[in-house]
């Protein structure tokens, strides 16, 4: 039997124990979430704005009995993680940019075969190499960035209390349900240094779905047990579907339940600001400040940008279809809006842009533009075919 | 818009300790219970050039880790000044290391609403007549106040070169208000930990210099510049 990769992690102490606060940077807090969740083992190639994922893990996972290997590119980081997987071990990884795309093969034979795979993603500026800094461009990346049909589960934390409380909960949802999870974090969260409370998940009754090794088995395959049919490869259209059509269904119908959203001040909003992840929190703070000021502003912010909390953006623009959409991107947030509220209420919806591709964008900037909006400097028809031609 | 918290920008040449000096001065205001974040801007340069950071400090998290308006504005090179031009507003304090740059020109354009101090004027005058500093960018956007101090020189003269930074240091926390002494030096010292082990002079020579710096932020804070502005 192949048995898990040889870690003793019974001999070692718990990584957190209880809670305790601290002052970190976002890569490092990664590394304490994995840790926290159990992971065993780290297989990753070096790209900023990531590289210190790899340099806290190799530094603090051996004292907890984790293990690092550095492979030669993206791909084979990705496809060792697989193996380890399926070796029965809870192994990682994190990327960014172009370690992002050579990921996709990986992560898509993962959503074929139901292998749990947990990526953090901290997002560069793109197209190509572009900057080391800050984006958020890759958000079609990470949710449909593959050959297939994105199934995938994809949380964009915008906080470093979110990052660890996400990167803990993606390692339970990737095996509770087999499916990819990525956090899509960005170069600002990688390397910023704010408060943090790291938390023991068992001291919180959370409880972290356990590994189990897929090959290896005891017995006899057809005889002692059921064979095990691991396939990426099909030879007829009919059996693919036959294959496909189950995982497919099963995606679609846990998303309700893992779908998660931040929203606030809504009452008599007048004008709706969404974002996600770290522009997220800028757009929460803007409106924080537009309503002190009196000004009739309210915000959503998806936690989930696959499954895409949609139903609940709905309803919100049902009853005020005015919204700003701020990203640092050019408009990938806006396009799964628009997927997701579709139809009738797309036609109905007044959407301003604020588009900002591998750029940071602060709650001061986003307090001018909604208050231009809500002062009608904003030409509306202009804006609306500006947001219709610019997606 | 000013928010409540404290936004500062800092700027030097690689190498100069910028990074080092926002991290401490973070860490300070974390220790204390207050919400700090800082963040480095970073690029694809391994060693030298601009090398900027910036911390915001305040009861309430930080909105975003960058930010429009600094509310302070350390630099330490000319180089990186430049690059901080576009964070001025009328309510920032400039502070620079005036042994690496020029003082600024008063134009007329200025005068009356800019003020400068220079902490120790003696010293610029045994320098002679070349000025071998770098010359201080021209700035057009009204600021509420610019300090000078030569902390670099004062590092060598008095203590050693690798303190600069902590003098600077110690100005900006007394200035901006934002921690106390006693957090500063316990950032500090959990910073250097493992060097201080080694030599444990060296936490001697470290709040050394974060007192001088600190002493000279107290004489800005007294300064008849600072009290006219604000």
């Amino acid at each position: 039997m192949i048995s898990k990769l040889e870690t003793k992690k019974d001999e070692y102490p718990r990584p957190v124990e209880g809670e305790r606060q601290a002052f970190m940077y976002g890569n490092e807090v990664v590394v304490w979430a994995a840790l926290a969740a159990g992971a065993e083992c780290l297989y990753g190639y070096p790209i900023t704005p990531q590289n210190e994922v790899m340099h806290y893990w190799s530094r603090l996972a051996p004292d907890y009995g984790g293990k690092f290997l550095q492979t030669e590119d993206e791909l084979s980081a990705g496809f060792a993680t697989l193996g380890g997987i399926m070796a029965g071990a809870r192994c990682f990884s994190a990327t960014a940019g172009p370690g992002t795309i050579l990921f996709q093969e990986p992560l898509a034979m993962a959503e074929m075969m139901r292998i749990p795979i947990v990526l953090v993603v901290q997002q560069r500026g793109g197209p190509s190499t572009a900057t080391v800094i800050y984006s958020q461009q890759e958000v079609f990346l990470t949710i449909f960035g593959g050959n297939g049909e994105g199934l995938r589960i994809v949380y964009s934390p915008g906080s470093h209390q979110e990052m660890y409380d996400y990167t803990l909960k993606a390692f339970d949802v990737a095996w509770k349900h087999r499916f990819p999870t990525l956090v899509l974090g960005d170069g600002y969260q990688a390397k910023m240094r704010e408060r943090v409370l790291l938390y023991d998940p068992a001291a919180r009754g959370m409880e972290i779905e356990p590994t189990v090794p897929f090959v290896g088995l005891p017995g006899v395959p057809g005889v002692d047990r059921e064979p095990a049919h691991w396939r990426n490869a099909f030879s007829v259209e009919e059996e693919l579907y036959e294959e496909l059509e189950p995982i497919i269904n099963d995606y679609y119908r846990i998303a309700p339940s893992l779908m998660e959203k931040e929203e606030g001040y809504l009452d008599g909003a007048e004008l709706i600001l969404t974002g996600h992840g770290i522009v997220g929190r800028a757009v929460r703070t803007a409106v924080k400040e537009l309503r002190e000021e009196g000004f009739p502003v309210g915000f959503f912010r998806p936690l989930t940008l696959r499954p895409f909390p949609g139903k609940d953006l709905i309803r919100i623009l049902d009853d005020c279809p005015r919204l700003l959409v701020v990203e640092s991107a050019q408009g990938q947030l806006a396009k799964l809006i628009r997927i997701s509220i579709g139809g009738e209420l797309d036609h109905r919806v007044q959407m301003y842009p604020y588009f900002r591709p591998g750029l940071g964008i602060s709650a001061e900037e986003l307090v001018e533009e909604a208050k231009a909006i809500l002062n009608g400097k904003r030409e509306q028809k202009q804006e609306k075919e500006f947001s219709m031609s610019m997606l | 818009m000013k928010l409540a918290t404290k936004r500062i920008a800092m700027g030097g040449e690689g190498g100069q300790g910028v990074q080092s000096a926002a991290d401490i001065l973070a860490e300070a205001a974390y220790e204390e219970g207050k919400e700090a974040l800082y963040i480095p801007n970073f690029g694809i340069e391994q060693r030298g050039g601009v090398s900027l950071a910036f911390v915001q400090i305040g009861d309430e998290p930080a909105g975003s880790p960058k930010f429009k308006q600094a509310d302070f504005v350390v630099a330490l090179s000319g180089r990186s000044l430049e690059r901080l031009i576009g964070f001025l507003w009328e309510d920032t304090i400039i502070l620079y290391d005036s042994a690496w740059l020029a003082p600024p020109t008063v134009s007329d354009q200025v005068v009356g609403w800019q003020s400068y101090d220079t902490t120790a004027p003696d010293f610029f005058a045994e320098r002679g007549v070349t000025d071998r500093r770098q010359k201080f960018p021209e700035i057009k956007q009204k600021v509420k106040n610019i300090f000078a101090l030569p902390a670099s020189e004062i590092a060598m003269e008095k203590l050693h070169p690798r303190v600069s930074n902590v003098i600077i240091l110690g100005a900006t926390a007394r200035l901006t208000g934002v921690v106390q002494l006693e957090s500063i030096k316990k950032a500090l010292e959990n910073r250097l930990a493992s060097k201080i082990k080694r030599d444990p002079n060296l936490k001697i020579l470290n709040f050394n210099a974060l007192e001088l710096g600190w002493e000279a932020g107290e004489r800005m804070l007294k300064s008849p510049a600072y009290s006219a502005a604000t």
